[in-house]
């Protein structure tokens, strides 16, 4: 027998104890897991942004529209490699959102100079380019749906009224990590050429997405879009693809910082159950605890065993709940897909697996100081009366 | 050639003026009032007194297990006030052997892995404490129990492992608290017979807190306690 058998046999004296308390450690940290990860799909978006891409909105709001006239202006700015446009289009297969998916109107002859990370066949660019009402779709979309080139897709138009037919021309794809297959993009000529827009709304986009040669003069170029339209009746704003997607985020900070404190609640409540249970083994095992310490071993000892025992509770609740936990987050994932567009099929990071694990053993250990504190100093002949 | 004379050995333990106070709140409860108390090297002694007399506060003073509050308490040549608690630790690692009234086994752990616990704070080899055990439960008549659990065994036989326990590190004392108040007759003299082999056949100074006359029979020495102090 070594000390590591010591600290085993005394972790099984109460073997349904531990086995409880394993698992309600590894629910906890799977919890844990599942709300950190809600988090990251918020901010999904802006992890995938890139660093040479500009978005220019209009200033006063997301929802306020752009002249298409600013499209030239800006793509002849120095600096300025690529512009395109796109417009949220907002339609929907039925008269509800059950079945949701992200559609846009964009440039058909610029996007993909702007966003490279798409990519489809060039016979179904072409086809695409040719018919004013064609239609790519997201890989992901078409599996959702059966979609394949040649169908024709009706959505309603929630922000543009009335029923608008697409001719499914194309299927893209991603090329990198968090390219977004789940939506539906046509050309803008479909909708700015459709009788059912009203005169008003015509040659007005909703953003203009813009490409720079050198990502660090970004600020520079984003300035001085912002200065050519800022007398004019639709001031911009630009920033960074990354600052326009946080923005969004933005709009759901108290839902982020209600979850960030659910999650750091489960962490507390770990710590309450583990230090609970050691709290327990401790002041059962006290006449032991004092009969070691008469024997001659050193407090530090006693305390490295309780530190032991609660180490092993935090490992093993740690690896049951990181294994437990891709299947409830992904099964989540996928369930909310539809909703937040861009979560790719392995939405959970090896970092919140890694942090919560860590997280959880933190969280043993410190559960762990009370009762230790207790085993130190616990007054031996004192401790040696005691009767469990 | 010249004789010359062999010098006497130093008592193994030396109790100058102790007293002990407990303090219960605000109230101060005197246990032990200047004991002076000599123990020799080899010797068998015994305590006996009423519930409450200081007995077991005698002997935690004199196994290192409390401080008192005057006095000086010299065992194995060491005034146990200049060791600090980590020193006093391995103090007792080194020199006391511990006997209690309800045997203190862990019921986790096998007798013979109980009777192994002190010599993990030796410096021994696994295949050595081994050999030790087997040596330590042998001596006390166990050798067929090595894998039984405490709950597996009788009072007597859980005491003996914890004999066992006490004497495999070899230390130069044994500290008994009651070590025959929760057996039976025929238990009692089991291991008041062993407490025997340990005083005569191997030399080991022996303190034993006892209530029961035939166990303070076996003892060289008889002393009494009453409300703290030594009679």
């Amino acid at each position: 027998m070594n000390y590591v058998g010591l600290a085993g046999r005394d972790l099984l004296r109460n073997p349904l104890r531990l086995s409880l308390t394993i698992l309600a450690g590894a629910v906890g940290v799977t919890a844990f897991i599942f709300l950190r990860t809600v988090i990251d799909i918020f901010y999904y978006g802006a992890q995938a942004a890139q660093v040479d891409r500009l978005i220019t909105r209009n200033k006063v709001s997301i929802t306020e529209p752009l002249p298409l006239s600013y499209y030239a202006r800006i793509a002849a700015l120095p600096g300025v490699t690529a512009v395109t446009h796109q417009e949220w289009f907002g339609g929907t297969l039925g008269e509800t959102q059950k079945d949701f998916f992200p559609n846009f109107s964009i440039d058909s002859n610029t996007f993909l100079d702007v966003f490279p990370e798409y990519t489809t066949t060039p016979a179904e660019l072409s086809s695409f380019r040719s018919d004013p009402c064609g239609a790519l779709v997201g890989e992901k979309l078409s599996r959702r749906f059966g979609w394949k080139p040649g169908d024709r897709v009706t959505l309603k138009g929630q922000i543009y009224p009335g029923d608008w037919t697409f001719n499914v021309r194309g299927i893209y794809t991603g090329t990198r990590p968090g390219a977004d297959t789940t939506a539906l993009v046509f050309g803008y000529r479909c909708l700015n050429e459709s009788e059912l827009l009203p005169e008003n709304r015509k040659d007005q986009v909703g953003i203009y997405a813009v490409r720079v040669d050198d990502p660090s003069r970004s600020a520079e170029v984003a300035a001085a879009i912002d200065r050519m339209f800022d007398n004019s009746p639709y001031p911009t704003k630009t920033e960074s693809e990354k600052s326009f997607q946080l923005g969004f985020v933005a709009m759901s900070s108290a839902i982020l910082t209600a979850v960030r404190v659910v999650s750091n609640v489960i962490l507390l409540i770990i710590l309450l159950v583990i230090g609970n249970t050691l709290a327990m083994a401790v002041r059962e095992r006290t006449r032991d605890i004092a009969t070691l310490r008469a024997m001659g071993f050193r407090p530090r000892t006693v305390v490295l065993l309780v530190l032991a025992e609660s180490s092993v509770i935090g490992l093993a609740a740690a690896a049951l709940g990181v294994a437990a936990a891709p299947s409830l987050v992904n099964g989540f994932a996928k369930l909310i897909a539809s909703q937040f567009g861009q979560i790719p099929d392995n939405v959970m990071r090896g970092r919140t697996l890694v942090v919560s694990a860590l997280a959880a053993v933190l969280v043993s250990l410190l559960a762990a100081i009370g009762p230790a504190w207790r085993a130190l100093r616990l007054p031996v002949a004192e401790g040696l009366r005691r009767v469990a | 050639m010249s004789l010359e004379a062999v010098p006497a050995l130093p008592p193994m333990v030396r109790l100058e003026g102790v007293s002990k106070t407990y303090r219960r709140g605000t109230v101060e409860v005197p246990v032990l009032e200047a004991v002076n108390l000599t123990i020799d090297t080899g010797a068998f002694e015994a305590f006996m007194g009423p519930s409450g007399s200081g007995k077991s506060t005698l002997l935690n003073l004199i196994s290192g297990l409390d401080r008192p509050t005057t006095g000086v308490v010299e065992v194995a040549g060491r005034n146990l006030a200049e060791l600090n608690d980590r020193e006093l630790s391995d103090w007792r690692a080194a020199h006391v052997g511990f006997v209690f009234q309800l045997y203190n086994l862990i019921p986790v752990l096998t007798a013979a892995e109980n009777v192994e616990l002190p010599l993990l704070l030796t410096p021994l080899s696994r295949a050595e404490r081994r050999r030790h055990v087997a040596a330590a439960l042998e001596l006390v008549g166990l050798s067929h129990r090595v894998g039984h659990r405490p709950p597996q065994m009788s009072g007597g036989e859980q005491q003996r492992v914890a004999i066992a326990r006490a004497i495999v590190t070899d230390p130069d004392l044994i500290i008994a608290d009651e070590p025959t108040g929760d057996l039976d007759r025929k238990a009692a003299e089991a291991v008041l017979d062993l407490f025997g082999v340990l005083h005569r056949d191997l030399h080991k100074t022996l303190v034993m807190v006892t209530h029961d006359p035939h166990a303070a029979e076996r003892a060289g020495r008889v002393h009494h306690l009453e409300k703290g102090v030594l009679q």
